[in-house]
């Protein structure tokens, strides 16, 4: 349905998206999962056809929107990373402001914004000024603005920043009911428990790139055929490193403060060896976890960084 | 679609208190302070540190018309001495000797008026002179005729007429104040050295001062500080329209609403078409509000309203031009430095050369010359061309420069639209 072909953006020199490749099927619910600025919003914004990509494509069934993006446009919804509504205007008119830039006018307008506004569970505060709302319902009318032309593809882009828990569940319990009734959803975010529980399908991006795709199961399995040794020691030396690099070419490590993390195929056996090396460098390993593998860790076996700084 | 993207900019205007007090209170205020502050000096010439040039022109002289009178009192039955008396008498009182040798000849009115007397000039070449602000002719029967009408009751009234170089209010209104005292005190001095005349007689004289009222309306209407001040606030403050237009696109764009605006399918062209638009809208209605001020606050009487519909449509389409290509650069360069520039330096600039401040004129021609380009000045010039009692065929020249600039902001707007959207 909405697919990206070798699709790639750049800023003057900077490469944001580097020649990426997604698709979306009808009725799917895809999560797109990647640190700050791995290239997440600029990717949305060239599928959602508001940023024209420097090589690569765009394909609505089939067809490239770069020429004709209103058949998209019509049956997208898109949320918006930022706050895109008008401080000044209470929430009944900027529902009502969108819903007549969709063409939506009379009963129908007003039996829309009704729906949206149950949906997003800001009846009660319909008249007042959006600048008076907390930062939750600021998020939850982002949402319903997407909503009123009744969109069968919602991209959402971080729809969670910045609020409160409580807030956080009721979105992600209205997003969930909309993946429910058949909603297609593409679900940015850089929190990997969000994405697990709306999504089917994951696509992880760092630096541009999407550096893993598939299903959950497919994910957890990428994960479980790996494990990660936790190692706490005096004196981390770089030999120590280099060593271990040479004798595990496949694994990854990584270093924070006097925690050294190892990630590796789990085929291998490693405490051993590990700490015959860190005896011929004079390291002292004062403790060693072998942890069992979670879809965090996903993240890092991938990069070599943790998902959130 | 058009209409609702125009409701929903009139609604950020009027939710924002910013633009309702720059565009609507501040000219209001400025129009009160200005009209009071200075109207004492243009309405009046109390304290005019501007000198007026007045010629007169005298087609006769006493020595001239004193047979005529002769044989005037002759026929009306006075003869021997008392003749001669009365003609020592009506020599001495002749009003035209009053202001040459009284009135225009002290030091105080020196300051203000300088005069030039001539006999026998072409007016019409005269009123052409800029040089000069007002043209007395009195004609070659003026003091039979007085002494008919103001010692005998004569229907005959002298015939003077006034002509005043309306492009200087200020310096016209002096010799306007000044020439109408005169005519009110010789009319009334007459009555008092008669003193067989009738309260009839006196009011038949006071027709003669209608007589040189009549003749100023003929020709031009006086323009006082408050019509100037309303009409140079008002094209001053239109002009702030566009860059807060501007400045609500460019809000538009971070707060990323205008994202959404396109993902609706609304064309980048039809947005700023709206633009235009509201611009268009909001400035006549608020040129209409100043004028509606004036008229009920201030008590101004417009005249030739289809002429005032002409000028103030054509400088609201300028206005909103002006909004549409001031979003675009925006939209180009992603700042808000072109609107400050233009309200910060270029509205002071204009306003000071199309002379909403006081007549640029006064200072220097050329500028004033340069300040009918500006579309402010060509406004105001045509607006108070009008309200002098001009026809209408005057404000074209006017109307010719707004119409140029309302072209070249559409044409610079087409250039300057930023095709490949905003974001990059
Ligand atoms: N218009 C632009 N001009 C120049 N650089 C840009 C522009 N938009 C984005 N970038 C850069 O592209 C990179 C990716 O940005 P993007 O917003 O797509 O990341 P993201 O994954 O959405 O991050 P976040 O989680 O913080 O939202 C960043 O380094 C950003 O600075
Ligand atoms: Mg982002």
């Amino acid at each position: 349905m909405l697919q990206a072909i070798n699709l790639s953006k750049r800023f003057k020199t900077k490469e944001v998206v580097r020649e990426i490749n997604m698709e979306l099927l009808a009725g799917e619910s895809v999560g797109l999962l990647g640190p700050n600025g791995a290239g997440k919003s600029t990717t949305i914004s060239m599928l959602s056809s508001l940023v024209q990509p420097t090589s690569g494509d765009v394909l609505w069934n089939e067809k490239s929107i770069a020429k004709n993006p209103e058949p998209l446009r019509k049956t997208l919804g898109v949320v918006p990373q930022e706050i895109a509504l008008y401080p000044e205007l209470s929430a009944r008119e900027n529902l009502a402001f969108f819903g007549r830039v969709y063409g939506l006018k009379g009963e129908l307008l007003e039996t829309r914004i009704t729906e949206v506004l149950m949906k997003i569970g800001l009846t009660d505060r319909q008249k007042d000024i959006v600048k008076t709302f907390s930062g939750g319902m600021k998020r939850r009318l982002n949402i319903g603005a997407a909503l009123l032309h009744r969109p069968s593809i919602l991209i959402m882009d971080e729809p969670t920043v910045g609020i409160d828990p409580q807030s956080r569940a009721y979105i992600l319990e209205t997003v969930k009911q909309f993946v429910e009734e058949g909603m297609t959803l593409l679900y940015t975010s850089h929190y990997m428990e969000e994405v697990e529980m709306l999504c089917d399908k994951i696509y992880i991006m760092d630096q541009g790139k999407i550096i893993a795709h598939g299903t959950k199961e497919e994910l957890k399995g990428l994960v479980s055929e790996n494990q990660t040794i936790e190692l706490k020691a005096n004196l981390l030396t770089e030999n120590f490193e280099k060593t271990l690099i040479e004798r595990f070419p496949t694994a990854t490590l990584h270093i924070e403060e006097e925690v050294l993390t190892i990630s590796m195929s789990k085929s291998e056996e490693p405490l051993a060896t590990i700490f015959a090396v860190a005896a011929a460098n004079n390291v002292v390993i004062t403790s060693a976890i072998v942890k069992v593998p979670s879809l965090e860790d996903v993240f890092l076996h991938l990069t070599g960084k943790a998902l959130r700084d | 679609m058009l209409f609702t993207l125009i409701a929903k900019q009139m609604k950020m205007l009027i939710r924002n208190k910013q633009p309702l007090i720059i565009l609507l209170v501040m000219p209001l205020v400025l129009i009160t302070i200005l009209s009071n502050a200075l109207g004492s000096i243009m309405d009046s010439g109390e304290e005019a540190a501007i000198q007026a040039n007045l010629l007169i022109v005298d087609n006769s002289s006493w020595a001239q018309e004193e047979k005529a009178i002769k044989l005037f009192l002759e026929q009306e039955g006075v003869n021997g001495p008392p003749l001669e008396a009365m003609l020592i008498q009506f020599k001495s009182s002749d009003p035209v000797e009053l202001l040459n040798g009284t009135i225009l000849a002290s030091d105080e009115m020196k300051k203000y008026i300088a005069v030039d007397y001539k006999k026998y000039v072409d007016l019409k070449v005269a009123r052409q002179d800029e040089n000069i602000d007002g043209i007395l002719n009195i004609p070659t029967n003026f003091r039979l005729d007085y002494v008919k009408s103001a010692y005998f009751n004569n229907t005959n009234l002298p015939d003077l007429s006034l002509y005043l170089n309306q492009d200087n209010e200020i310096r016209a209104s002096i010799i306007e104040s000044v020439l109408t005292d005169w005519q009110t005190g010789y009319t009334q001095s007459a009555a008092l050295l008669s003193a067989d005349l009738s309260p009839q007689e006196i009011m038949s004289n006071v027709t003669s001062v209608e007589k040189l009222e009549q003749t100023l309306e003929a020709n031009e209407r006086k323009i006082p500080a408050s019509i100037y001040y309303t009409v140079g606030m008002l094209v001053m403050f239109a002009l702030y329209i566009p860059a807060f237009l501007a400045g609500f696109a460019l809000q538009e764009v971070q707060w990323k609403v205008y994202d959404r605006i396109l993902l609706a399918g609304v064309s980048p062209i039809l947005y700023t078409l709206s633009i235009f638009f509201t611009g268009t809208f909001v400035a006549f209605i608020q040129q209409v509000m100043m004028l509606l001020f004036g008229m009920f606050v201030l008590g101004i009487e417009w005249i030739s309203l289809e002429a005032m519909v002409v000028i103030i449509v054509s400088y609201s389409v300028f206005v909103g031009a002006l909004s549409a290509l001031m979003t675009t650069l925006q939209f180009r360069t992603k700042t808000e430095g072109i609107a400050n520039v233009f309200n910060g330096l270029f509205i002071t600039v204009f306003s000071f050369l199309g002379g909403s401040f006081f007549n640029i004129r006064d200072i220097s021609e050329t500028l004033g010359k340069i300040g009918d380009f500006t579309p402010n000045g060509a406004t105001m010039s045509a607006i108070l061309s009008i309200q002098k009692g001009q026809d209408l065929s005057v404000i074209w020249p006017f109307m010719l420069a707004i119409y140029v600039l309302v072209v070249v902001c559409v044409l610079l707007s087409i250039v300057f639209f930023p095709r490949r959207g905003v974001a990059e």
